[in-house]
């Protein structure tokens, strides 16, 4: 879903770029060419004609000395230019180096640098500023000496910080293994990468010191009458202010436009040099044709959850949408166990999302019934959809490390349910809690349930996560791919408690994992799910003795246990295809070896109590592959 | 080739300082402890273990990424734990290495052609014109092609990811890999597609792979030996086949015996054989007697006090456990 | 939580040491000779010794920094070099002004910011979320004594609803000092409630993608609850790791804005102490500054600590 790139997105970001650009290259031209451009001499006095209002002489008046504001303004602003640049490359020169050399370094080097740092740090900015002014005296090109060397400590901080993390990255590991040396790492490798911070810190620079250079000629540390600029310019007027208000407008609003200006542009540098946002794929072929739900069924009496026909759509980032599920048709009975098998972006997990109605801002139900316990749910408000959660559907996801609050008790976090779903008081809730945690086998579960997530281990987190998803006995529970990120060892654990809270809550299960192992070894029945779309169900026994359509046999013979031969092994050719990227008619057509023409239409399910999505599932044998 | 190993470890330490801001103290993390194997030239070790049982850092001692505390590597002729990770290119050269995530071990700001080229700019001179058809060639061998030169990483899927990491490494023929979980992010379908290439290649180039990995199926289709870590010991190892079919340590068998089966009338079978469990919970390190104690079923007294030797194993290799000891009491009489 | 305290005090050591050394060097680093700007050109050679020896500088300066620190602690920052004036007596009284300035601008940062960063996150690219980014982009550009003229110009001198100079202390009149700290908050408070929206519309936005805010969700508590104890919790994290960065600026700020409203706060005090030359004046409002910010850096470390059970020690 990280594909195509942003159209919307990057018009408006154009919006904003263009006319940033172009007031800061009029800057550019005026500043460079003051001398022609400006109507009068900004240091010529005048004082018959002071503090006049704008006319067609003075277009934007007088100051008190009779001095002609529109060339100030234009003079100011050449020295706003020079000053912030100089400042800037000053910080730039004396951080970058630095940072990287104590990053890459650390050890003695770093720590001493870094506590000189947060000292000057700690000093509020315009007073180390002062302070440099005082030992160095006032004067413009003192006064960006002294920001130049407050501001050199941002750069050496994101230096040293971009060093930092880079020299985690892999993939200076792997420089290492090559036999790289430290310096070829650090240029070569590292300082590509320091790019786009710095350039979006470099703006935020000169923003900052614009503002800071007004700020220090405003209180007479900086530029020095009767020399122009526009913190001087603001200082007058605010002087005069009784007298002649609109002083203060044009230097302030050449400030605010000309640092908006910069920062807009750094705001517009930040969204498009950011790592990983390039990646596109160009709008490629038409969108794959899918077949709307032919047969219509009702829910058995015994169904806990009935889906019939689901389509679910995304946005993608130009405004379109596009399919991510089609056709999506199946039940599970009271106490089953339903198994969704599958690749990654085979729209397993969204399945499972679009029952609890959280896809999420991004995407919608476009077709299709979900019905939950007699009860359709496509058509319930937010309201509604919360009562149900937690209540008759829960749901435990992947990684259990990041599915509780970080920042509160696992005790705190069940007992929360309790209070808020089943209106029990403060103390049941969290007794109840306590039992809950010690039926899902921690031990020492009143102590347990006062420590923080962090302070578990994944398998203890994920049965954390599995009680507080029982806490309110659902009917249904989701369990999406509840064991991959678990050692193995843990998985099985994990499975074995799966099967035995069912067989004391009596809840179904939907079983959502990328390993087919996983699921012969906990479901009753399972769908396979390719591209978005089902391409086979049956029972587990039968599926696992008798693929029959060719992306499950497939599946079935490249799992790692499947044989104990050695290479080559079996494989798939090729890979999944991004949604937009569906072939019309069946598809995984493209990486079959039965494929014919006439795979190229579109293929329905065929079957009722076990089905497949293959033309030619009966003719071919795909044979117990094991 | 002889029966000299082309890479031996002995009785090798691999220890962590955890350092926090605050604490003048610093804690010792031991993530490697005593750790002896050995590789042949040619030949595939595959070493299996679970989180935390220290097969990366055992790795990343050999690729000279991480200090070693104490014992010996040495890689034919050379004593690398002598070097203390500043290894000479002429050692760097016959090393290389294949990492887990495809998503972080390629440089986002550098083309393919850049990353596949590096290790030639580093260890030779070779012409730009000899260094692109070399290049080219990697690439076509991982199945990729010239096309494909000045494109990044971004734009590129997992699977094809990992091949251009495959080529990068192999750009300098070294004698031995070190893969380090080299298909775990991949989905099931992409996974064979590199296990198969690497094969493949091992047997045109007679490189030796130190496979790291979790999943002992996986291991076991291209491994010669294979070694199971636990807790930064090695508790069993042995010809791949045997260590697969007769596991001998109970930490082995439990690792198979968790990987369900893909026949579910025989995983009913097995599963009806235990029992839910409680969660695992006691403390990682067992700081006396046997590592495995805490989570062993077939515990013996003795375990609690005796850290056991590794035992020879009936049909080859060890295992460090009382249980094989006491199989075969008279191994030497026999 | 006391353990923190703790921890943080001696890791202050090194920091506090540092400051002390660069605030003391400014002697050695300033041009020219104080003792000629005191005693004036027609000074005599005794004249110099008996001043150069009043101000301590006879002795070898690392002996003057010890001296300087000995006195300094115990609250001793010595005296004026222009006016005879204790320091400590002329920054305490200055003091109170500027941190009641830099304290109601705080609040107002922290109300303002919280309430426009809230509600852009949760209504991502509406017309709220559009206009509060816009608002704090243009935040950031406003310099805050242009922003205290404006006010002054419509507020003070059309209005005339606040002074539009001056400051009455709130044990004079609590409704005057609300009436006086008004105008000068607000100039000196716009650019950090802009910084902090902007912190906190992103922090909010990251937590809310995370997996156990759809967690919550999926266990059917409702969006508000989710939204207000779930997600403010962990977006608050690191808000409140840049408060004391936010409040170090508003302090710094607080001696422009003062000018505007000519306010008689820190900012006057150290202006004319650095146009004099004036060494002790400018060594005492540095190092109570500092002060003063490592005390907002403890506080906002309590709050970091209470937030974020990770950040405490086991």
């Amino acid at each position: 879903m990280k594909t195509a790139t942003n159209k919307t997105h990057n018009a408006s970001m154009l919006a904003v770029a263009i006319p940033a650009s172009t007031i800061l290259i009029l800057l550019v031209i005026v500043s460079i060419g003051a001398e022609w451009i400006a109507p009068y001499d900004p240091l010529k006095q005048s004082l018959r004609e002071a503090l006049q209002s704008p006319s067609p002489a003075h277009w934007l008046g007088t100051d008190n000395l009779g001095r002609d504001v529109l060339s100030r303004l234009i003079f100011g602003g050449r020295i706003a230019l020079i000053s912030s640049l100089e400042a800037t490359l000053i910080a730039v020169v004396l951080g970058v180096p630095l940072g990287l050399f104590i990053g890459y370094r650390g050890g003695w080097w770093d720590w001493a640098v870094m506590r000189l740092v947060e000292a000057v740090v700690s000093i509020p900015g315009i007073m180390v500023a002062i302070v440099i002014i005082a030992i160095l005296g006032p004067g413009l090109h003192r006064a960006m000496i002294a920001l130049g060397i407050l501001y050199s400590t941002a750069f050496l901080r994101l230096a040293r910080s971009v060093v930092l993390a880079e020299r985690e990255e892999v993939y200076v590991k792997a420089a290492r293994v090559i036999g790289a040396s430290s310096n070829r790492i650090l240029l070569r490798h590292i300082l590509p990468n320091i790019a786009p911070p710095l350039i979006i810190q470099v703006t935020l620079t000169i923003g900052a010191v614009l503002l800071a250079e007004a700020g220090l000629s405003f209180v007479g540390l900086g530029v020095q009458p009767p020399g122009a600029s526009w913190g001087t310019m603001l200082n007058t007027a605010a002087t005069y202010m009784a007298l002649n208000a609109f002083l203060a407008v044009p230097p302030g609003l050449a400030i605010v436009i000309t640092v908006l200006s910069v920062n807009l542009l750094g705001d517009v540098l930040r969204d498009s040099v950011g790592r990983g946002i390039a990646i596109s794929v160009k709008p490629t072929t038409p969108t794959a044709k899918f077949a709307e739900s032919t047969t219509t069924s009702q829910p058995k009496a015994d169904d806990i959850l009935h889906i019939q026909g689901l389509q679910v759509v995304v946005n993608s980032k130009d405004g379109s949408e596009f399919p991510v599920i089609t056709d999506l048709s199946f039940s599970i009975k009271k106490g089953e166990t339903l198994g969704l098998v599958g690749e990654s972006g085979c729209g397993k997990t969204i399945t499972g999302l679009s029952i609890l109605g959280l896809i999420g801002t991004g995407g919608r139900v476009t077709h299709g019934t979900i019905n939950l316990n007699n009860t359709e749910l496509t058509s319930f408000s937010t309201q509604q959809m919360e009562q149900i959660r937690g209540d008759e559907v829960a749901m435990v996801f992947q990684d259990p490390t990041t599915s509780l609050n970080p920042a509160f008790t696992v005790g705190d976090q069940i007992a929360e349910v309790l209070r808020v779903k089943q209106g029990m008081t403060k103390k049941q809730a969290w007794a109840r809690a306590v039992e809950l945690i010690d039926r899902v086998g921690i031990t020492r579960p009143a102590e347990r349930a006062k420590a923080y997530p962090h302070e578990l281990s994944g398998g203890m987190a994920q049965r954390i996560a599995i009680a507080r998803a029982l806490s309110c006995n659902p009917k249904l529970l989701i369990a999406d791919e509840p064991t991959t990120a678990l050692d193995v060892t843990i998985q099985q654990e994990i499975l074995d408690l799966f099967r035995d809270l069912q067989d004391e809550f009596g809840m179904a299960i939907l079983f959502v994992t990328h390993d087919l192992a996983v699921a012969a070894d906990i479901c009753d029945r399972v769908c396979v799910m390719y591209a978005g779309e089902l391409v086979e169900m049956a029972n587990v026994d039968e599926l696992f003795a008798a693929p029959r359509h060719p992306y499950t046999a497939g599946l079935l013979s490249a799992m790692p246990h499947a044989s104990d031969r050695k290479p080559p092994l079996p494989t798939i050719k090729g890979t999944v295809p991004v949604p937009k990227l569906w072939p019309t008619g069946c598809r995984f057509s493209e990486r079959c070896d039965y494929s014919q023409k006439a795979c190229e239409q579109l293929i329905t399910l065929t079957g009722t109590t076990s089905q497949v999505r293959c033309i030619r599932a009966n003719e071919i044998n795909m044979g117990a592959s094991i | 080739m002889g029966d000299k190993p082309l890479i031996e470890i002995n009785d090798l330490w691999v220890t962590y300082w955890a350092r926090s801001a605050f604490q003048l103290r610093s804690k010792p993390f031991h993530a490697v402890k005593g750790v002896s194997l050995s590789i042949k030239a040619g030949q595939t070790l595959g070493i299996v273990g679970e989180s935390g049982s220290g097969k990366s850092s055992l790795a990343n001692a050999v690729l000279g990424l991480v200090p070693v505390e104490s014992g010996t590597i040495r890689f034919d002729q050379h004593e690398l734990s002598a070097m203390k990770t500043r290894y000479p290119a002429a050692v760097r050269k016959q090393i290389q290495a294949v990492f887990q995530d495809p998503f972080s071990s390629l440089n986002p700001s550098m083309t393919v052609e850049d990353i596949i080229s590096e290790p030639l700019r580093v260890h030779t001179k070779m012409s730009n014109d000899q260094r692109r058809k070399l290049v080219i060639e990697l690439l076509e061998l991982v199945s990729l092609s010239k096309d494909h030169l000045k494109r990044h990483p971004h734009e590129f899927s997992g699977g094809q990811r990992q091949r251009i990491a495959i080529a990068s490494a192999l750009a300098l023929q070294p004698k031995l890999l070190v893969l380090d979980e080299p298909v775990s992010a991949l989905d099931v379908s992409t996974q064979n597609q590199i296990i198969n290439l690497l094969y493949e290649r091992r047997d045109a180039l007679g490189i030796a792979y130190m496979l790291i990995a979790h999943d002992l199926a996986l291991v076991h289709h291209i491994s010669d030996r294979i070694a199971v870590m636990y807790l930064g010991h090695i508790v069993e190892e042995g010809p791949a086949d045997r260590v697969y079919k007769n596991p001998a340590h109970p930490y082995t068998k439990a690792l198979l015996d968790a990987v369900p089966l893909l026949d579910p009338a025989k995983q009913r079978a097995r599963r009806a054989a235990r029992k839910a469990q409680p969660a695992y919970d006691t403390p990682r390190d067992a700081q006396v007697g046997c590592p495995y104690k805490n989570r062993c079923p077939q515990v013996l007294p003795k375990c609690q006090t005796q850290a056991p030797a590794p035992f020879p194993v009936k049909g080859g290799g060890v295992a460090s456990c009382f249980l094989v000891a006491d199989a075969q009491p008279t191994s030497e009489a026999l | 939580m006391l353990r923190l305290i703790g921890q943080r005090l001696i890791s202050l050591i090194p920091l506090l040491f540092i400051v002390s050394v660069l605030t003391f060097s400014f002697t050695a680093l300033l041009p020219g000779d104080p003792v000629d700007l005191i005693i004036g050109d027609e000074g005599t050679a005794e004249q110099y010794e008996m001043v150069r020896e009043r101000l301590g500088m006879n002795v070898p300066i690392v002996t003057r920094y010890f001296q300087w620190l000995g006195r300094a602690a115990q609250g001793d920052l010595g005296t004026s070099f222009f006016n005879s004036v204790p320091v400590m007596d002329a920054v305490m009284q200055r003091l109170p002004v500027t941190i009641s300035l830099t304290a109601v601008s705080a609040l107002i940062a922290v109300i303002v910011g919280m309430a426009a960063g809230i509600a852009a996150a949760l209504n991502p690219r509406s017309w709220i979320d559009r206009l509060a980014t816009f608002g704090a982009t243009l935040g950031q550009a406003i310099p805050n004594f242009w922003f205290g003229i404006l006010l002054v110009a419509f507020f003070a001198v059309s209005l005339r609803w606040f002074p539009a100079t001056g400051f009455t202390p709130i044990s004079t009149s609590p409704w005057e000092w609300l009436r006086s700290v008004t105008l000068p908050a607000l100039a000196l408070g716009l650019s950090s409630s802009a910084a902090i929206a902007r912190q906190v519309r992103s922090a909010m936005v990251g937590v809310l993608q995370q997996d156990y805010i759809r967690a919550a969700r999926a266990q059917g508590l409702s969006r508000r609850r989710v939204v207000f104890k779930h997600v403010l919790k962990n977006a608050l994290i690191p808000v409140v790791a840049v408060l004391s960065f936010q409040i170090t600026i508003l302090l710094g700020g607080a001696l422009i804005v003062e000018q505007v409203f000519a306010i008689n706060g820190l900012g006057s005090l150290a202006i004319s102490a650095v146009r004099q030359q004036d060494i002790p004046m400018i060594q005492g409002i540095v190092l109570v500054s500092v002060f003063i910010v490592v005390a907002i850096q403890l506080t906002t470390d309590m709050i970091y600590g209470f937030l974020n059970p990770k950040a405490r020690p086991s």
